[in-house]
């Protein structure tokens, strides 16, 4: 795009943002009457005329925004952690790019908005900073669960933390979100928890070190929900790297293996073999392994369907 | 005949010093198991005896932290042997196998073969990459004349660079998600994924390449005093040279191939070891090896143990005591300059 354009563009936007709302009344704005702005991860986002053109990076928001029926708005998506689940299987959209899209990219796509699943995405070497994105009239939202500041940062997550997430979106791009709160909170209702006292290794990467889900983050939410006591929960951390001495030692009844492209659940039940210690454990000899896809292993709208997921496998391996 | 004397005092102190550390380091570790049982374990492996452990925590012991701890031993004498026949050669007192791009060649010869999926021909790549690397940096060296400490330090970093850009050249187009850490550890250096199979490339790398080295103080002291005076001694200056170069690089390849690119090990020890018994290398050689071993021991147990449960790369703590001492050396060479 022409960098005149883009400096009209940008200067339109600001212009819109000065006069405020008398301006943007031509939108349908129940988002109208919420004029201040989100602190979301210590940047202000204005609550200002619903987003049209949006970028997506990572899953998280991606499917946010389809479950809160915002596909429309989506003109590009980037650094998708997996394939979207079945119920969106139908839903094409287009890909800016694999990884972390660069700036330059970015912006050539003309977005009014840039929605992150993690505040790293959001470096000068990968989407553009959000100073400078806002200097040129793109808001941008990161999940709040990825915030990485101390004071940001979810203590413990809870389904709170997500519902808050949603409604946060819904008010920026002016809808209703009451019908995905209760879905999301008739599915909660549905899980059973486990009662046998089950310990569980959350195993998302890595092999001679391994990476895992540690005590504050949706691993352990997910864990708690179906009522699995998680070995790494005093590690203060959402993920964490942790060594394969202490889960030995903690000898896990139940392995979550954290399924992506680029990190198989085969290859982690490889590495989980090949190393002569870890081989011994029972969760590996008998082959307890409970599967999530990496995209739902993060917090956002699919924690709950994960966590339903991972309570009817255990369900299963009990039944044997 | 007081300097032999004194020599046999060190090796036999030093000697037993790194079996204190062995004896020492396996009691560590996030587990909670007793060094009574730890020993008992060990020594019921070896078919003394029996275990009171359950199969599990032995096979924390026997398994995971004997392993990695005489993996420790073999690549901190590995890469201390290295750093002294490198220091000898090039005449430089900084020249270790890490500064001068051998460890990063290796680091990116394993990083590539990796890649390809082979993990039995990682020693081999390793040692290809560490030969490239030395070859590059000696031609670069030479290239404008005269090889000086200081040029040689300033083409190993040239090096270095190249073959760490490489490395994350490759790491930045194969690697999604989180997995990168996974391949910092060639970076950084780690001992974390160390197993028996890397205790027996270690030390076989120990035996064909390290054993002949130290056998070979005589033609290094010969070195000290300059090519004329070695080959008058009846050396043949430029074989001697680059059989002794290509023996560092195999163990220095061999080495990475089980631990990553860990840095200042072959720098700073013996530089100590010179300040206990002085410049000869008949003993230099042998006390180098046996003062690494401790050292990269002592600092891989910091490595899995300060942060309990989490693990920091080794290298990081080598490069953390290593960097002040490097700097400490410069300094002294200014001095004396």
């Amino acid at each position: 795009m022409p960098h005149a354009l883009r400096t009209l563009g940008a200067l339109t936007t600001a212009v819109l943002m000065l006069t405020g709302c008398a301006t943007v009344a031509p939108a349908p704005a129940p988002s109208a009457t919420s004029t201040r702005p989100l602190d979301n991860c210590g940047v202000e986002v204005p609550v200002t005329a619903p987003p049209k053109r949006v970028i997506t990076i990572k899953s998280t928001s991606t499917e946010m925004l389809l479950a809160l029926g915002l596909g429309d708005r989506i003109i590009g998506t980037a650094f998708q952690d997996g394939p979207l689940p079945a119920k969106w299987s139908s839903t094409t959209l287009p890909v800016l790019a694999d990884k972390v899209p660069s700036q330059e990219v970015v912006l050539g796509a003309n977005p009014d908005f840039v929605y992150a699943g993690w505040e790293s995405n959001f470096a000068a070497d990968g989407a553009g900073t959000r100073s400078d994105l806002a200097a040129l009239g793109i808001r941008t939202y990161v999940s709040p669960a990825a915030c990485k500041e101390a004071a940001y940062q979810p203590r413990r997550l809870t389904f709170g933390d997500i519902d808050h997430e949603i409604g946060e979106v819904a008010t920026l791009f002016g809808v209703d979100d009451s019908a995905l709160l209760a879905q999301q909170h008739s599915t909660l209702a549905s899980i059973h928890k486990d009662t046998h006292g089950l310990s569980a290794l959350w195993f998302s990467s890595g092999s001679s070190i391994p990476y895992v889900g540690a005590g504050i983050g949706a691993p352990q939410l997910i864990l708690d929900t179906i009522g699995v006591r998680n070995i790494a929960a005093d590690v203060k951390d959402t993920w964490a790297s942790y060594n394969w001495e202490s889960v030995i030692a903690a000898n896990p009844d139940v392995i979550v293996l954290v399924d992506a492209s680029w990190s198989t659940k085969e290859k982690k039940i490889g590495v989980l073999e090949a190393n002569p210690a870890t081989a011994k454990l029972d969760a590996v000899k008998n082959h307890r392994y409970l599967i999530v896809p990496f995209a739902a292993s993060e917090a956002g709208v699919r924690t709950v369907d994960a966590a339903a997921d991972l309570a009817s496998q255990l369900a299963a391996l009990e039944r044997g | 005949m007081a300097r032999t004397a004194n020599g046999i005092v060190w090796t036999v102190v030093l000697a037993a010093a790194v079996i204190a550390s062995v004896t020492f380091a396996v009691t560590f570790g996030p587990a909670q198991i007793s060094p009574a049982e730890v020993w008992g374990s060990i020594l019921h492996h070896l078919g003394i005896g029996s275990t009171s452990l359950s199969p599990l925590r032995d096979s924390i012991v026997w398994d995971l932290r004997l392993p990695r701890v005489l993996t420790a031993g073999a690549v901190g004498a590995g890469l201390s042997i290295s750093g002294v026949v490198m220091q000898a050669i090039t005449r430089n007192p900084l020249a270790d196998p890490y500064l001068l791009g051998l460890s990063s060649g290796a680091s990116l010869g394993a990083v590539a073969v990796l890649l390809l999926g082979s993990a039995l021909l990682l020693p081999f790549a390793a040692f290809l990459g560490a030969v490239i690397a030395l070859v590059a940096t000696l031609l670069l060296a030479s290239a404008f004349g005269r090889i000086t400490p200081g040029r040689t330090i300033l083409a190993g970093i040239a090096v270095s660079a190249l073959a760490g850009a490489v490395t994350s050249l490759i790491i930045f187009w194969t690697v999604t998600g989180d997995s990168y850490r996974e391949i910092l550890s060639w970076l950084l250096g780690s001992l974390a994924g160390a197993r028996w199979p890397a205790v027996g490339i270690a030390f076989v790398a120990i035996i064909v390449a390290g054993v002949p080295i130290m056998l070979s103080g005589r033609v290094l002291d010969a070195f000290a005093f300059g090519d004329t005076s070695a080959a008058t001694l009846g050396i043949n200056v430029n074989a001697t040279r680059w059989t002794l170069l290509t023996a560092t690089a195999l163990l220095t390849g061999a080495m990475v191939s089980v631990s990553g690119a860990i840095g200042f090990v072959g720098l700073i020890l013996p530089h100590a070891v010179r300040l206990l018994v002085g410049p000869r290398h008949r003993l230099l050689l042998p006390l180098s090896a046996l003062v690494g071993a401790s050292f990269l021991i002592w600092a891989d147990t910091a490595a899995r143990s300060l942060f309990d449960p989490r693990e920091l790369p080794v290298g990081i703590v080598t490069a953390i005591i290593g960097a002040p001492v490097f700097a400490a050396l410069l300094a002294r060479r200014r001095v004396s300059s």
